[in-house]
């Protein structure tokens, strides 16, 4: 695949995952907690081509989240770069990641991501610390664990439902 | 000057992240007009054909609702059109009797929604009017159900309106039944409450209607209905916590009000507010 044709599909996952995330995401909510899928596709091209990419496509996808929410401009293309950043030093062309690392690397993500939001959150406002563990326990965690949900299905699509044929 | 090039090359990741980290920060230490300026200028550049993309593909997962919705509804406006043809002959012949001058009404320039906040509080929508259509900054925008937003930047087909229900936005409000003047705010942008004083009357139920008095839109225009009422918090103040008439989640076919001279006096002061992020 050329460079080219690398760059759509990824382009094409990030806006077919912002198209889903408004429409059909929503009516998926539990208890107000919804899935990330736009974070779990940054994960993935994270986890595939490390950190350069990841700081930038970060960065990218952070001020475009900041420009349609109601969060500080820069809030989130700087969580975001920086989890590019960190989870991007744990990338398939240097270690082997076998599905239970890389469960616990995406939750680390969320937990990376809200985290930094939460503490320039924190300086603007003048809030209290407390507020972030509580905003870990009770909104990133559960939407890590959820979002996990949904980068199982592929999986288990592919080895459990469909495994692949051995062929002599 | 080599060896400064040769350092940023061999630590590029590093230098990458320092990069990002430094624009994250000045975006964030920016001053809210500076603020609000990078983002419309990026909202109508650089993430304008991203968002209009998306928003025509999520139009098209609402076109059968939608097309169900909008028969009903063509029903339910025919029926009142002839109840209203019939007032207002009926309101000519008494304003006739009375002496009193036709007011007159405010030209609609019909638009439609081309790229909007994917987020579930969305703070401005992409509009398809602009310079062209002759919409202006400040004008009004409005829904079958009542306000929606107003312009806030204008190209030259297309604009940017900022909803009512973004938190920067500070729109003076009324109750209907006791014409307490209010404005509505909110604290978390999810729910929102009229701030009045602790005399004044509000009851869920009541009716929220724009006062008039902000100098963009005009007096009367249907915001939504008091859902409860919060006296307990503030010994001065009161909140009415409203559910907004419109559902800004499902906005296609607006109208941007084209406002009348006397409004249009006020512009020079108008331009002069900035409006924080």
């Amino acid at each position: 695949m050329t460079k080219t044709n690398s760059y759509l599909k990824w382009a094409g996952w990030f806006v077919l995952c912002a198209v889903l995330q408004s429409t059909l995401i929503p009516h998926a909510a539990v208890f107000s907690i919804k899935p990330d899928l736009i974070m779990l596709v940054l994960f993935h091209l994270v986890i595939k081509y490390g950190v350069m990419p990841g700081v930038y496509v970060g960065f990218f996808i952070g001020v475009a989240h900041d420009l349609f929410s109601p969060s500080l401009l820069g809030q989130n293309a700087l969580s975001m770069s920086v989890m590019g950043y960190i989870c991007g030093h744990f990338n398939e062309r240097i270690l082997r990641l076998d599905p239970i690392l890389k469960a616990l690397l995406l939750i680390a993500a969320f937990v990376i991501n809200d985290t930094i939001i939460m503490l320039v959150h924190i300086t603007k406002t003048e809030g209290t610390i407390s507020t972030l563990f509580i905003e870990l326990l009770v909104v990133t965690l559960p939407r890590a664990l959820y979002t996990l949900i949904f980068a199982a299905i592929p999986f288990i699509w592919v080895n459990v439902v469909r495994p692949p044929r051995l062929v002599d | 000057m080599r060896w400064i090039i040769d350092l940023i090359i061999r630590r590029r990741r590093f230098f990458s992240l320092l990069l990002t980290t430094v624009l994250s920060i000045l975006m964030i230490t920016a001053q809210p007009g500076t603020q609000l300026t990078v983002t419309r200028y990026l909202t109508m550049t650089v993430f304008y054909p991203i968002y209009a993309t998306i928003s025509q593909v999520t139009g098209f997962t609402n076109v059968y609702s939608e097309n169900k919705r909008l028969r009903q509804e063509l029903v339910e406006a025919s029926t009142q059109l002839q109840i209203i043809r019939e007032q207002s002959t009926e309101n000519t012949r008494l304003r006739g009797l009375l002496g009193f001058a036709e007011n007159m009404l405010h030209t609609l320039i019909p638009v439609k929604v081309v790229a909007r906040d994917p987020s579930h509080q969305g703070r401005s929508v992409v509009v398809s009017g602009g310079r062209t259509q002759g919409i202006e900054m400040y004008m009004p925008l409005v829904g079958e159900y009542g306000a929606v937003g107003k312009i806030v930047q204008v190209a030259q087909n297309t604009s940017l309106a900022q909803l009512l229900r973004d938190p920067s936005d500070r729109t003076s409000v009324m109750i209907s039944r006791s014409r307490a003047v209010g404005i509505l705010q909110t604290e978390n942008g999810r729910d929102f409450f009229v701030r009045l004083r602790n005399h004044e009357d509000a009851l869920p139920g009541d009716t929220v209607l724009t006062s008039g008095l902000g100098g963009i839109y005009p007096k009367g225009l249907n915001v939504g209905v008091v859902e409860n009422v919060d006296g307990r918090t503030n010994p001065l103040f009161k909140r009415a916590y409203i559910e907004f008439a419109v559902n800004f989640d499902r906005l296609e076919e607006l109208f941007v009000m084209h406002l009348p001279p006397q409004w249009s006096a006020q512009r020079s002061e108008l331009d002069s507010i900035k409006f924080e992020r």
